[in-house]
């Protein structure tokens, strides 16, 4: 009887252990967690995931209203060929493979800029809210990155020359203004690489199609 | 010929009671440290910094929410364009061209050979004096691993954080942006902390064409060895990576459709 209870007593006693310890190793992992964030972190945080979740509102908008003109086509028993080729545009312009038209900025760079400069600059105006991108005449898709070639920067497999043009739509002053904003890109490459900018805002810019073929050899849709 | 079973080992009373003993001091130990934390956690948590806390909390449910939504609206839509009662041969070449754009714009679920990496802050004591910033994964290593990725042959990335599954995986696409905030990464403006799980699709040898390429042996391989940032990467017969969700509509600009050309 003795024994039954000690073992009965130690399996509980190892049990609680347990519990405690992990809750206590799970508490002095590292994670980061929202209390860990100052006020004016947790105010950014709010703005940028409150600004995300209008560009997701406005996306499902979308899709409903989408869905409302197939329901009536087909209620009405209409092809909805017209409304898929104008979702195929729409698709395709996203990606980079259809040419494009609409305002923005044109930003021109002189100087000993390199290939990091160029992806930062990309990346600039990505997060400024550029809905396409061209650089010289090479539109800027997923995989578009430049590299050092034998010896010139290339994009796709095309060289640039010493003075490139950046073509972005989106907001010409929401572009502008984060390209022109204290202590950003700008200001550290005039610092660092001794590159010059010039910033444009235009109302009529076209940026061509992707000329690279963007069809995956090795990754496949799942069904 | 039988063998005799050794008598069974018991414990006497006074080994039980030491082995009860001791386990209950380890539970008060570690109880104490518990409650310790915890308070140590909320005593720093102001009034105002609660209402942030909540309303930061309120945004990311709304955004999963809203991401859940948009692929159910997806495949609504999908669906509708598979099933027109027009033209067969016409909608079937729409259908293959619009399947194709997806694809190439990201937006479809995609499975292949690749990799996995995973890159951590460092663990290593920030020396005194020094600032702790360059010890912590940046906007740029992340920017550097996919750029460094795509140069190597990737067709298809995505990144997650928390060491979360792919689920709360980000597509990177034609406008996917990589910034800093505090001391999470946005990557689409979702907010990701680390450890950072980068995955990738690519034909064979892509790890080794990562690890040998300028963009990511220039910065990211020194700030590793410098800093010591926590980096491991495994190739992987097959990963499974999830479609962009996120507004692909332009505001500012139009399509320029082929009867324009």
């Amino acid at each position: 009887m003795a024994g039954r209870i000690a073992q009965i007593s130690l399996f509980v006693v190892a049990g609680i252990i347990g519990i405690l310890l992990v809750g206590q190793l799970r508490s002095q992992a590292p994670a980061i967690e929202l209390s860990t964030l100052s006020a004016q972190e947790l105010s950014q945080l709010i703005e940028t995931v409150s600004s995300r979740n209008v560009e997701l509102s406005d996306a499902l908008a979308d899709l409903r209203e989408q869905i409302r003109s197939y329901e009536l086509a087909e209620v009405q028993g209409q092809s909805t060929l017209d409304l898929t080729e104008s979702e195929l545009e729409r698709i395709a312009a996203f990606g980079g493979l259809r040419p494009v038209e609409g305002q923005g900025v044109i930003l021109t760079v002189a100087g000993p800029f390199d290939a990091t400069a160029v992806n930062d600059l990309v990346y600039e105006l990505r997060g400024a809210g550029a809905e396409a991108i061209a650089v010289d005449d090479i539109r800027i898709t997923a995989p578009s990155v430049a590299t050092l070639g034998t010896g010139v920067i290339e994009i796709d497999g095309t060289p640039l020359g010493p003075t490139i043009e950046i073509r972005a739509i989106g907001s010409p002053d929401g572009l502008e203004s984060t390209l022109r904003r204290p202590g950003g890109l700008l200001t550290l490459l005039e610092q660092s690489i001794d590159a010059q900018f010039q910033i444009e805002q235009r109302t009529d810019l076209e940026l061509p199609a992707t000329r690279r073929d963007l069809a995956p050899q090795a990754a496949r849709p799942v069904e | 010929m039988s063998r005799r079973l050794p008598p069974r080992r018991r414990l006497t009373r006074p080994q039980w009671a030491i082995s009860v003993g001791l386990g209950l001091a380890v539970i008060g130990f570690v109880g104490a440290a518990q409650w310790n934390s915890s308070l140590a956690r909320t005593e720093f948590i102001t009034s105002a910094q609660r209402v942030l806390i909540s309303e930061a909390e309120q945004a990311q449910r709304q955004q999963e929410t809203l991401g859940a939504e948009i692929e159910a609206a997806d495949e609504r839509v999908q669906a509708f364009q598979e099933q027109d009662a027009g033209s067969q041969a016409a909608l079937q070449a729409l259908n293959d061209e619009l399947a194709a754009a997806r694809l190439a714009g990201g937006l479809d679920e995609v499975r292949g050979p690749g990799l996995v990496m995973e890159i951590a802050d460092s663990i290593r004591p920030v020396p005194e004096g020094e600032s702790g910033t360059p010890y912590l994964v940046l906007a740029d290593d992340l920017r550097d691993i996919v750029t460094a990725l795509w140069a190597s042959g990737a067709e298809a990335i995505t990144i997650a954080g928390g060491g979360s599954d792919r689920i709360d995986a980000e597509r990177v696409a034609a406008t996917t942006s990589i910034d800093g905030a505090g001391n999470a990464i946005l990557v689409n403006e979702a907010r990701l902390t680390p450890p950072y799980r980068i995955e990738a699709i690519g034909a064979d040898g892509l790890l080794d064409r990562f690890l040998t390429n300028p963009t990511y042996l220039s910065r990211v391989a020194r700030r590793i060895e410098v800093y010591g940032l926590q980096f491991a990467h495994e190739a992987r017969d097959e990963v499974t990576l999830p479609a962009f969700i996120g507004n692909t509509r332009m505001r500012w600009g139009a399509p320029v459709s082929e009867s324009d050309d």
